[in-house]
């Protein structure tokens, strides 16, 4: 298995990771994110923000609380208990009243599961005291329900820090008692020496201690692990700032989340601020609509099924994005998708001056809450797609299953997160000319969201043009599939498949600058892992029900494979357009592995994704000798799809047991009824598309529903699957479909593996 | 898709919506009613909740979508779409907080400026067991209610009384104006009977009250 994105980029280079805590911390920007930064920075960032807090505190609280000095309010006539002017004391003390009823009233409802500690006075003060002063120190937003949500989550992890800590402090004093009996003894005494002394003065001030305790302290430190020692250094009151500084500190627990949530709650000059969600029907209705926008174009289907019903971003996503997803996990998943919430950063990554659809997607942090929304649906897309009415399709978003495999949602996410960012730039006119790979992907982009906008399609030929050269195209394909025994029937369903997405999902450019690529590869790669574990499940799927199709399994050894697909390219060499063509093929191919990976969202991990690794390097380089950059990418899904197929169908070798077509007569056969089948198409696809869209992309798509076509009919299943076209979305039900036996299946099948 | 299909069979599909201040019991009316479940610790309504339950109504299966919205302001303006389609509405206020009586009216005002006027229409008095702390009579509410040409009846949720009867009277209502083709619906209802005289069979829901009836 390639090493996921989320790994790499998230956990594993994060400092501190056993203190969930601290690392909020660092990626809510309360304490410095440059890994650079020392320890004791970091402490003087906490201690800063702490020493902020109680000063808050200090100027909002007793000013309410504290018995209202006569002099003050000497106009006995406006200020009264009974007046009724708003800027009297006394209105603002029953404001004040009311807000802390309701926010005890949200207190109270707060879930027992996590403890009783939420429930414990002690910690139901502390958080309303919170609250409290945040709505104080931003009266324009005031307290809105379902904060304590959003704050609960931050005071866990702090809790949950310092029991770690407790935990290594222990194992740390019995490790060193032995050796350092009288050290240890004396520090002791020092410690509740000064506690005592603090508890006395009740200050917050800092006292700088002489570090020769320190000092012998760092020698045995050293023998420890480095992130032991690190909590030790965290949590060392002879560091920087003493015990203000104490980074995983019980007492400090209130000062550290209030900041936490202060920061989340206005973003850190960051895009995401979840003050602005919740105070502002415009700002909530705009990511709404993000979210439905990064659907449309990962899955067009589900996005036009969903939007047929009249189902609006909103109804759900209000719920999702107030308590940031809080609502539809448990809490340890909810922690696990605020890891990654929290370190997707939370600026702007787009140049200043360029465009974009929506703000939210122009920060790390919105995409991934868009992208996390939109895997979400895409788990549930089966279960969404076979509902007829609002309501229940509501019904099953609301009601999200909650032992869902949180690594496969989160990876999902992740993958999408990009292609969010990027989706969202919106392109100059200049730019779009310069670069005519670029164009399809804004032609895709803006189909999607229906726009008309004209542009002149790159290409413009004659459909028998077409037809010609899929012939030269369609050899070379049957030569590589007879040897790869790529036909049965999942790969037929997937290549139908294949010539639907590609009308709707573009390919972020496959021809870009380099560091780019690079990375739209890895999504790439990614999806195609997904592809590839869906294909199992088909298959499986398959195999039940194989009596129904004829499957051709013939299976020959790799490098012939290789060799096939060397062959096929250099054939495609010979004509720009056909070259243009398989670049168009390898954005399907890619949509087409996203698609299936939404189609099947519960994908098993399995063992073939590393074959396809190890294959991936070969066939870049056996590409490399022969062509140019975009077919290189090309030809490299093109086998990577096959292998994947092929390394399926070695694996099930045994488990197919259905008769092996002749590969000739099959390919004769496919010649003579290529033509009727693809007027067929031809048909239905007028009816579907818009007259707007380009025409090279409707050739291509044609020349790839042919080939479909063709691999229906030498599977000896002459209907190919419209069902899961986007612009059929409930064809079931208009009785388009029901001869078409093929697609009925299709329709179940998904049923089935969601 | 067979999975799905058994809960799809009813004769008829009606889209009813609670509305209400916040903090008036919707969500729990709404609870006990399809699950005949209470909780103290109902966490407050975002954005919209449903449940669905199907109800007898003279030998027809009645299916009732119900939408519980937030009954908080922040949300009005993305949320009055809630009402579209909707063919009844149980505006709910709680008994003994007058506040809450009042802004009746305005919840009022804006279901009917979104959907049809045929609209089947229940103002509920929730809280009913809190008696001793009552702050809207009965005759006042039945008087506005009669203004308003709404229904009215007091429940509570808590010691389910009158719930599963406020949900049904609602439906069976809403049948009766379906039979009558005077509502227009957004789910098409498509075979009507026209002409009949329709027996409303309130033996399920006695069966359903007293089903709910400990707590």
């Amino acid at each position: 298995m390639e090493p996921s994105l989320l790994d790499s980029s998230s956990t594993s280079q994060k400092r501190f990771p056993k203190l969930r805590g601290v690392r909020w911390r660092i990626d809510l920007g309360v304490l410095s994110s440059s890994l650079s930064v020392s320890i004791d920075d970091l402490r003087r960032a906490a201690a800063d923000a702490r020493r902020r807090y109680a000063s808050l505190r200090r100027r909002m609280l007793m000013d309410f609380h504290l018995p209202r000095d006569v002099d003050r309010s000497p106009d006995l006539t406006m200020d009264n208990p009974l007046s009724q002017n708003p800027d009297s004391t006394w209105s603002h003390f029953f404001k004040n009243v009311e807000l802390e009823k309701l926010i005890d009233q949200d207190l109270s409802q707060l879930h027992r599961a996590h403890g009783s500690f939420f429930q414990t006075p002690t910690c139901q003060t502390m958080l309303r005291r919170m609250l409290f002063l945040w709505c104080l120190r931003h009266p324009e937003y005031g307290y809105r329900r379902e904060m304590h949500e959003l704050l609960t989550p931050l005071v866990y992890v702090l809790l949950v820090d310092l029991d770690h800590l407790s935990q290594v402090q222990k194992a740390y004093e019995s490790h060193f008692s032995n050796e350092f009996d009288e050290m240890s003894f004396s520090e002791l005494t020092q410690v509740s020496d000064n506690r005592l002394r603090r508890s006395i003065s009740g200050g917050m001030e800092i006292e700088k201690e002489g570090n020769q305790d320190g000092i012998a302290k760092v020698h045995s430190i050293d023998e420890l692990d480095p992130d032991t020692k690190e909590i030790l250094l965290l949590s060392d009151s002879y560091g920087a700032e003493g015990e203000l500084g104490v980074l995983l500190s019980e007492r400090f627990l209130e000062h550290d989340a209030y900041t936490m949530f202060d920061s989340l709650m206005n973003g850190a000059r960051g895009v995401v601020a979840m003050a602005d969600l919740f105070s502002s029907s415009p700002v909530a209705f705009e990511v709404s609509s993000s979210f439905y926008y990064l659907l449309s174009i990962v899955d067009s289907s589900l996005h036009s099924h969903l939007v047929e019903l009249g189902v609006e971003p909103q109804y759900f996503a209000l719920r999702w994005l107030h308590v940031l997803f809080g609502r539809e996990f448990d809490f340890d998943d909810l922690l696990m998708i605020w890891d990654e919430l929290f370190s997707s950063p939370n600026s702007i990554c787009i140049d200043k001056n360029a465009k974009y659809r929506f703000k939210i997607l122009c920060a790390p942090r919105g995409a991934f809450i868009a992208s996390m929304a939109v895997a979400m649906l895409l788990h549930l897309r089966s279960s969404l797609l076979a509902t007829e009415n609002a309501t229940f399709c509501l019904q099953r978003i609301l009601s999200f299953p909650k032992n869902s495999d949180m690594k496969i949602l989160l990876e999902k996410a992740k993958s999408l997160e990009i292609l969010a960012i990027d989706s969202n730039k919106l392109l100059s006119s200049s730019q779009e000319t310069s670069n005519k790979n670029k164009l399809a992907i804004t032609r895709g982009y803006s189909l999607s969201l229906g726009s008309s906008s004209a542009r002149t399609p790159p290409n413009q030929v004659p459909d028998s043009y077409w037809e010609e050269k899929w012939n030269v195209l369609h050899k070379a394909t049957e030569t590589m599939m007879r040897s790869n025994g790529f036909l049965d029937s999942s790969g037929m369903k997937f290549l139908g498949e294949r010539s639907i997405l590609s009308r709707t999902e573009s390919h972020p450019s496959p021809a870009d600058g380099g560091g780019r690529k690079n990375k739209h590869f890895s999504v790439r790669h990614k999806l195609l892992d997904d592809f590839s574990q869906d294909i199992n499940s088909v298959v499986e799927h398959t195999n039940s029900i194989q009596s129904k199709f004829l499957v051709s399994n013939n299976i020959e050894s790799s490098p012939l494979q290789v060799n096939a697909g060397n062959h096929f390219m250099e054939e495609l060499n010979d004509d720009n357009n056909i070259r243009r063509m398989t670049s168009d093929c390898t954005a399907e191919e890619t949509c087409l592995s996203g698609e299936c990976s939404s189609i099947f969202s519960i994908a098993t991990h399995c063992s073939l994704s590393k074959n396809k690794d190890n294959d991936l390097d070969k066939s870049s380089i056996t590409s490399n000798s022969c062509i140019c950059d975009n077919d290189q990418e090309a030809s490299i899904m093109e086998e990577l799809c096959c292998r994947s197929y092929n390394n399926q169908l070695v694996k099930d070798d045994e488990v197919v047991s259905a008769a092996n077509d002749e590969p000739k007569s099959g390919q004769e056969f496919v010649s003579d009824d290529r033509k009727p089948l693809a007027s067929k198409f031809q048909w239905f696809w007028k009816f579907s598309r818009s007259s707007a869209e380009g025409n090279l992309e409707k050739g291509g798509n044609q020349e790839s529903e042919r080939a479909s076509a063709a691999e229906n009919t030498k599977n000896g299943c002459s209907t190919p699957n419209f069902c899961s076209n986007q612009q059929f979305p409930r064809c079931e039900q208009e009785g388009r479909c029901r001869r078409q036996q093929s697609s009925w299946h299709f329709e179940d099948s998904w049923t089935i593996h969601a | 898709m067979a999975a799905y299909r058994a809960d799809e069979e009813y004769d008829y599909l009606f889209k009813v919506v609670l509305i209400g201040d916040a903090g008036v019991g919707k969500t729990n009316l709404l609870s006990r009613f399809a699950r005949d479940e209470f909780s103290f610790e109902t966490k407050s309504t975002i954005g919209v909740e449903f449940a669905t339950r199907t109800i007898h109504v003279d030998g027809k299966l009645i299916k009732a979508q119900i939408w519980d919205t937030a009954g908080q302001d922040r949300y009005r303006a993305i949320t009055s779409a809630y009402y579209r389609g909707s063919v009844g509405a149980l505006v709910v206020f709680d008994l003994s907080r007058r506040v809450t009586f009042e802004n009746t009216a305005r919840w009022l005002q804006e279901l009917r400026s979104h959907t049809d006027p045929n609209i089947v229409v229940m103002l509920v008095g929730n809280k009913a067991d809190l008696r001793h702390i009552r702050a809207v009579s009965v005759e006042e509410a039945q008087a506005f209610a009669r203004k308003e040409k709404a229904f009215f009846t007091e429940t509570s949720a808590l010691e389910s009384i009158n719930v599963a009867d406020a949900f049904t009277g609602v439906l069976t209502q809403i049948y009766h104006v379906v039979g009558r083709k005077v509502l227009a619906i957004g789910d098409d209802p498509s075979a009507l009977p026209i002409g009949q005289t329709i027996n409303i069979d309130m033996k399920d829901d006695r069966q359903a009250a007293n089903k709910a009836g400990c707590c």
